[in-house]
C-alpha cells in the first residue's frame, strides 16, 4: 500500500473508533436522562455532549475556556508518562500492568524524600524525582526477572504488585509517616522548595513536570527508535524467536524494557507529586496506569505519538468530568468510552474490507503509472 | 492457635475460596482452549451487578444466578468477537472488560436504578433483601457430625457449586469429545484444524463456558458473599484466578488446590485484622502467596525438566 493511502488508512479507521465511542456514549446519555418526554431527553443528551466535547475549550458564553483547557494539559502529564511506559514494555511484547503501581509508588517515595530529606533547593526535587523512579523501577524488576528467567507471566506478577504495593504504602502511612494532627490520612508537608515551578499561574497546577514529560518523550523516541538498545527491544516484540537466533540477549532486553517502564512509572508518580501536591494523600491506585494502557494503544506504542494520545484521553477526562456536573451523567462513563475506543484501535481487522479497497487501489495506482512511464 | 484454628476459620476458608474457584475453573477452561482470559475480573463485576439486580427486579434469586450467568456468557461472546474476528489482542480486549466492569458498571447502576444517595451511589445493598440472596444449605446428617458438621454444612448452594463445578469441569475436559477438541485447539490450533476442528468455534465455546463460569463467581460475589452489588467488588479474584490457575499447572484439581491457598491466606489477613494486626500488612498476603507460589511452581517445573532430559539422555546411552 501506498504510504499516502497507508495514512489515510489510519486516520479514517482513527476516527472511525472515536466516532463509534462517541455514539455508544450519546444512546447512554440518552437512557441516563431523567427527563420524561422524547424530546426533553433528546435536549438533556445535547446539552450534555456539549458539556463533554465543547466546554474543555469553549465556556458556555463562547469565550475561551482557558482554565478548563490548562487542566487538561496539567493532567496529560501523569498518563504521558505512564504511557511511555507502556509503549516501551508493549513494544518488546512485555504486557506487564505495573504502571499502575509504579506512579503510585514513586509518588509516595518521591513525597517521602522531598519531606525528609534535608537537601538544598533544586537538588531535593531532582533527588525525590530520581528516588522515585528507582523505587518503581526495582518494584518493576521482579516480574522482570521472573519472566525472563523463569517464563513466568509478567501480567499476572504485576497485576498482584500492584495491590501489594498499594496495601504496604498505606501501611507505612498510617503507622508510620502518617501527620497526626490531621483529620484525615496525609503525610506531613513537602518541603516548599522542593514543589516543582508551575508554568501558568492562578492554580491550573500545570507544573515544569509537562516539559520534562515532553523531554521524556523525545528521550524515549530516540532511544526506541535511534539507538541500538530500542532496536533490539522492538526486535523482540515483532518477532522473539528471530531475535533470539540472530544473536540478541532476549532475557537481556525483556529485563531492560520493563526497567525503564518502572523508571517511567515512577518518575511520572513523583513529578505529579512535586507539581501537584502539598502533602501525599492517595490511598488507593490512581487508574493512571490503565490510563497509560489506553495511551499507548492509541499511539499505536509510538513514543511520538504518546503526547497526542495523552492529550485527547486528558480532553475526555475533562468533558466526563464537566458533564457530570453540568448534567448528572456519571463521569464513569469515561470507562466506557476509553473501553471502546480501546477495543476498535487494538482491532487488526476493524475496517479490513477497507483497507483491502485501499491495497487494491494502491496496486492499481501504481501499475497505472508504471505502465504510463512506459 | 485455638482461638484463630476454630471452625469457624475452616467454615471462612471454604466461603471465601468459592469465588475464586469459580473463576479459577473459567481461567482453566481458558487456557486449556489456549486463551488468556485476562477479563474475568470485569465480567465477574458485571455479572455481580446484574445478578444483583434481576434478583431484585423479578423477586427471585434463581432469576438473579441465571442473569449472571447468561450476563458472564454474553460479555465473553463480545470479547470473544473482537479478539477472534477483529483480532484485538486478547489482554487489550480483556482489559476493556476490566476497564467496563470497573467503571461502568457503576455508571450502569446510577442509570438503571436512579439511587444517587449524593453522587456516591455505588452499592445495591438497600434494594437486597435476605431472600433475594442465594440460599445456605444445611445438609442433613453431615451436620450433626460434630466439628465436620460445623465446617461442611450451612455453606450458601454456590458454594457447594463450586467444588461439584471442579469436577465436572475436569469430566469435561479429560472424558468428553468436547473437551478433547478444546485441548487440541489448545495445544496446537494447525494440528487440530487438519483433523477437522473448527478452531474460532472452539474459541466461542471456551469463552462462553469461561463466561458462565464467572458468572457464576459474580453471582456469588453479590448474591451470596456480599448482600447487593458495590463498587470494585470482585478486587481482584479475577487476576487471582490467573495465579491460580497457572500455579495448579492448569489441572482443575491442582488449581483448586491452589484457590485453597489464597482463600486461607485471605481467611488468616481477616483473622489477624480481627485480633488488632493492621489489615494493611495482612490484606497484601494473597497476592504475595500468588508470587511465590509460582516462583516455586516454575522452579519445581525447570527442574523435573532437567530430570527428564538427563532421563532421556540416559536412555539414550543405554540404547546406543
Amino acid at each position: 500500500m501506498s504510504k499516502r493511502n497507508s495514512l489515510l488508512f489510519n486516520v479514517v479507521r482513527s476516527l472511525a473508533a472515536i466516532a463509534i465511542a462517541l455514539i455508544v456514549a450519546t444512546f447512554l446519555v440518552f437512557f441516563s436522562s431523567t427527563s420524561t418526554g422524547f424530546l426533553e431527553k433528546l435536549a438533556d443528551t445535547a446539552e450534555a455532549l456539549e458539556a463533554l466535547l465543547v466546554r474543555p475549550f469553549i465556556k458556555a458564553n463562547g469565550t475561551f475556556n482557558s482554565k478548563a483547557f490548562l487542566d487538561v494539559l496539567a493532567s496529560m502529564i501523569p498518563i504521558m508518562f505512564t504511557g511511555l511506559a507502556t509503549t516501551v514494555m508493549f513494544s518488546a511484547n512485555q504486557f506487564n500492568l505495573g504502571s499502575e503501581g509504579g506512579i503510585m509508588l514513586g509518588a509516595f517515595i518521591a513525597a517521602l524524600s522531598a519531606i525528609y530529606l534535608p537537601l538544598p533547593t533544586i537538588i531535593l526535587p531532582i533527588v525525590s524525582i530520581l528516588l522515585g523512579s528507582l523505587a518503581a523501577m526495582l518494584v518493576l524488576l521482579i516480574p522482570a526477572t521472573l519472566k525472563a528467567k523463569l517464563n513466568i507471566s509478567e501480567m499476572v506478577n504485576s497485576l498482584m504488585l500492584n495491590y501489594i504495593i498499594m496495601y504496604l504504602i498505606n501501611f507505612v502511612l498510617t503507622s508510620y509517616v502518617a501527620d497526626r494532627s490531621k483529620g484525615q490520612l496525609v503525610t506531613h508537608q513537602i518541603q516548599k522548595h522542593a514543589a516543582l515551578p508551575q508554568l501558568v499561574g492562578g492554580g491550573s497546577k500545570l507544573s515544569v513536570g509537562f516539559i520534562i514529560g515532553l523531554i521524556a518523550v523525545i528521550l524515549v523516541t530516540i532511544f526506541m527508535y535511534r539507538t541500538r538498545w530500542g532496536y533490539n527491544i522492538r526486535m523482540i516484540g515483532k518477532n522473539q524467536e528471530f531475535a533470539r537466533y540472530s544473536g540478541i540477549n532476549v532475557a537481556f532486553y525483556i529485563i531492560l524494557a520493563q526497567a525503564i517502564g518502572g523508571i517511567l512509572a515512577g518518575m511520572g508518580g513523583a513529578v505529579e507529586m512535586l507539581g501537584r501536591y502539598n502533602a501525599y494523600d492517595w490511598k488507593a491506585l490512581p487508574g493512571y496506569g490503565w490510563t497509560g494502557i489506553t495511551v499507548a494503544i492509541l499511539a499505536n506504542n509510538n513514543p511520538a505519538f504518546v503526547p497526542f494520545a495523552a492529550f485527547f484521553m486528558s480532553f475526555l477526562g475533562k468533558g466526563t468530568e464537566l458533564m457530570s456536573t453540568y448534567s448528572n451523567v456519571p463521569n464513569q462513563l469515561l470507562n466506557i468510552i476509553q473501553a471502546i475506543i480501546f477495543l476498535f484501535f487494538a482491532a487488526n481487522n476493524f475496517l479490513s474490507r477497507y483497507r483491502q479497497r485501499l491495497v487494491v487501489k494502491s496496486a492499481e495506482e501504481e501499475m497505472a503509472s508504471e505502465l504510463g512511464g512506459k | 492457635m485455638s482461638f484463630i484454628f476454630n471452625t469457624d476459620f475452616f467454615f471462612s476458608i471454604l466461603r471465601i475460596t468459592a469465588p475464586i474457584i469459580f473463576a479459577t475453573l473459567a481461567a482453566v477452561i481458558s487456557e486449556k482452549g489456549g486463551i488468556s482470559n485476562i477479563g474475568l475480573e470485569g465480567t465477574m463485576m458485571m455479572s455481580a451487578l446484574f445478578g444483583s439486580l434481576f434478583s431484585y427486579y423479578s423477586g427471585s434469586w434463581i432469576m438473579g444466578v441465571l442473569a449472571a450467568i447468561l450476563t458472564g456468557m454474553i460479555v465473553s461472546v463480545v470479547m470473544a468477537f473482537f479478539s477472534f474476528n477483529l483480532e484485538t489482542d486478547i489482554i487489550l480486549s480483556g482489559t476493556a472488560v476490566n476497564l467496563i466492569g470497573g467503571g461502568g458498571t457503576i455508571f450502569l447502576v446510577r442509570i438503571i436504578t436512579g439511587l444517587t444517595e449524593g453522587t456516591q451511589m455505588t452499592s445495591t445493598n438497600s434494594l437486597i433483601s435476605g431472600k433475594l440472596q442465594v440460599p445456605n444449605i444445611h445438609i442433613p446428617i453431615i451436620k450433626n457430625i460434630p466439628v465436620l458438621g460445623d465446617i461442611l454444612s450451612g455453606h450458601s448452594l454456590l458454594t457447594y457449586t463450586a467444588f461439584l463445578l471442579v469436577y465436572l469441569v475436569w469430566i469435561l475436559l479429560y472424558k468428553t469429545p468436547l473437551g478433547l477438541k478444546i485441548r487440541s485447539v489448545g495445544e496446537n490450533p494447525d494440528a487440530a484444524k487438519s483433523v477437522g476442528v473448527s478452531v474460532i468455534k472452539m474459541q466461542y465455546t471456551v469463552m462462553i463456558l469461561a463466561g458462565a463460569l464467572s458468572g457464576l463467581g459474580g453471582a456469588y460475589m453479590s448474591m451470596s458473599y456480599a448482600r447487593g452489588f458495590s463498587q470494585d467488588m470482585v478486587a481482584g479474584r479475577g487476576f487471582i484466578a490467573l495465579a491460580a490457575q497457572a500455579m495448579g499447572g492448569g489441572e482443575p484439581l491442582g488449581s483448586m488446590l491452589s484457590a485453597l491457598v489464597f482463600g486461607t491466606a485471605q481467611a488468616l489477613a481477616v483473622k489477624a485484622s480481627a485480633i488488632g494486626v493492621d489489615s494493611n500488612l495482612v490484606s497484601p498476603i494473597p497476592y504475595v502467596v500468588t508470587i511465590i507460589g509460582l516462583t516455586i511452581f516454575a522452579l519445581n517445573a525447570r527442574k523435573k525438566e532437567k530430570v527428564t532430559n538427563k532421563e532421556i539422555k540416559n536412555t539414550m546411552e543405554v540404547i546406543e
